[in-house]
């Protein structure tokens, strides 16, 4: 058996799994993926201006010369969702008991046809008074595909304005996540998916507003909580509709993601800094093929 | 007046200018010499007494306010028990520039005396204003009483938080100084500060 009639039989499967589309979509072996260890934390109150405003964050004048939240910050998270979420930084309402920060271990492959995705971690000490009754915890993560100005660096931070619901400046209650100078049609957007508890999925994306419908990508967003450990996982077509990053092998996209919480709704959420999911391609986050 | 001046008495100041009959040279230099070192150190022991933190927070205004917040802060309390005092960062240490900035400071005696900021609602009205004016000194003397303890070449960056090492990193490159960005470390930062240039 030589290396070309291998290609073959693999491309023909490959093949037949698209064809085959979600029905057969299979998950891999997470055994075999490894795992990036990524801490979400509670970020307060830390929209893109003050983000952006060296007065207020002394990282703002790093930023301007191009680094990332994450050269910075990465392996201080913990930390600082410590000292945000007690109330000695940017949170003006502490809540009592809230974990600082949670770390997760994400994986990611494909196999030509989906992406798939995994995130575990432990469930930590909560309750606090319920924001969203319905779900005890949200998931959601967002792909950016190198179009929106400062989303490289920042990752999510892009669409989270002080203005949103929740936030201490806010005077109007509906409006959410939006991306400024955001545009479906020419690209300036994020796609964003998210896994509900209570068992919904919404396959939507974030440009000049937040739709939480019309993608046509994800197949599926499952949950499950063993014990204290929660695993989600999604999988989703590499290529789908309006709303949905189309995902290439070779090429590298920005990836944030974050977790409400206890309960949790609006800015109350875990987040983690913006990191790269990669496609076949070196990144934080690899996607190799299975 | 000519009979004054030649029995020996004259002004005071022909007196002074006129070589002395009665003492020495020696005597002279020796009495020279000692009153000098006595006036010097009385000068340099007010001038040093007026550089300590009891001096500064003599005065309700500094102890209230910057004093109380500066406690809260590692220059007050750290773990080596290394403490830099209000002249530490606040008065050069070189002796021109020292004198410089006393004769500066001379100006804050007035507005004590006339209450510029003699309640925390007037300070807090001022702290803008009166930070910048420190941010600028400390911007055009390139950080000077910063470096008297500190430098950016006797850092070792792999001792520090990654955002550390990288903001050092940052500043080596572009030639900035330490109060570019460390604004807001022993004092509360003031409201409306504007944005960098």
């Amino acid at each position: 058996m030589n290396n070309m009639n291998l290609s073959m039989i693999f491309a023909a499967a490959t093949a037949m799994s698209i064809a085959a589309g979600s029905v057969h979509a299979a998950a891999p072996d997470w055994g075999k993926v490894p795992a990036k260890a990524i801490t979400v934390f509670y970020p307060g109150v830390s929209p893109l201006e003050w983000v952006t405003k060296g007065a207020e964050h002394g990282g703002a004048r790093a930023m301007r010369k191009g680094e990332s939240c994450a050269s910075c910050h990465h392996d201080e998270a913990a930390d600082m969702g410590k000292k945000i979420a007690t109330g000695q930084k940017i949170e003006p309402k502490p809540i009592k008991g809230k974990a600082g920060s949670i770390p997760v271990n994400v994986q990611a492959a494909h196999d030509g046809a989906n992406l798939y995705l995994r995130f575990s971690w432990k469930q930590p000490a909560g309750g606090a008074d319920k924001m969203d009754k319905d779900n005890a915890v949200k998931l959601a993560f967002m792909l950016e595909d190198n179009k929106i100005p400062g989303a490289n660096l920042s990752g999510c931070w892009e669409a989270c304005h002080n203005d949103a619901r929740t936030m201490p400046d806010a005077k109007d209650d509906k409006k959410t996540k939006y991306v400024k100078d955001g545009n479906l049609g020419s690209g300036v957007y994020y796609d964003l998916v998210q896994w509900t508890a209570k068992g919904a999925k919404f396959d939507g994306h974030v440009a000049d507003k937040r739709v939480m419908e019309g993608g046509k990508a994800l197949i599926e967003a499952k949950g499950e909580k063993k014990g204290d450990e929660w695993v989600v996982t999604f999988t989703r077509k590499l290529t789908g509709g309006e709303g949905d990053i189309a995902l290439a092998s070779g090429k590298t996209y920005n990836f944030g993601f974050a977790i409400h919480d206890d309960h949790t709704a609006g800015r109350f959420h875990h987040v983690s800094l913006g990191y790269t999911l990669g496609i076949d391609a070196k990144a934080d986050i690899s996607a190799t093929k299975q | 007046m000519n009979s004054k001046n030649t029995n020996g008495t004259g002004s005071f100041w022909q007196r002074l200018r006129r070589p002395s009959t009665h003492y020495g040279a020696l005597t002279l230099l020796v009495l020279g010499v000692v009153a000098g070192v006595l006036f010097w150190g009385g000068f340099h022991t007010v001038v040093e007494a007026t550089n300590t933190e009891a001096f500064c927070i003599g005065c309700h205004e500094m102890r209230l306010n910057v004093y109380a917040e500066y406690q809260k802060t590692i220059h007050y309390n750290n773990r080596t028990g290394v403490r830099a005092t209000c002249p530490d960062c606040h008065v050069p240490r070189e002796w021109g520039p020292k004198m410089i900035r006393k004769i500066q400071a001379s100006r804050e005696l007035y507005g004590k005396l006339v209450g510029t900021i003699d309640t925390r609602e007037k300070f807090e009205a001022k702290r803008l204003q009166l930070a910048e004016r420190e941010w600028a000194r400390m911007k055009a003397n390139d950080s000077l009483e910063c470096r008297n303890c500190h430098s950016l070449v006797s850092m070792d960056s792999e001792k520090q938080k990654p955002r550390a090492k990288k903001s050092h990193e940052l500043a080596a490159k572009n030639n900035d100084t330490c109060i570019v960005c460390h604004k807001g470390i022993a004092h509360h930062k003031p409201a409306g500060m504007k944005e960098d240039e």
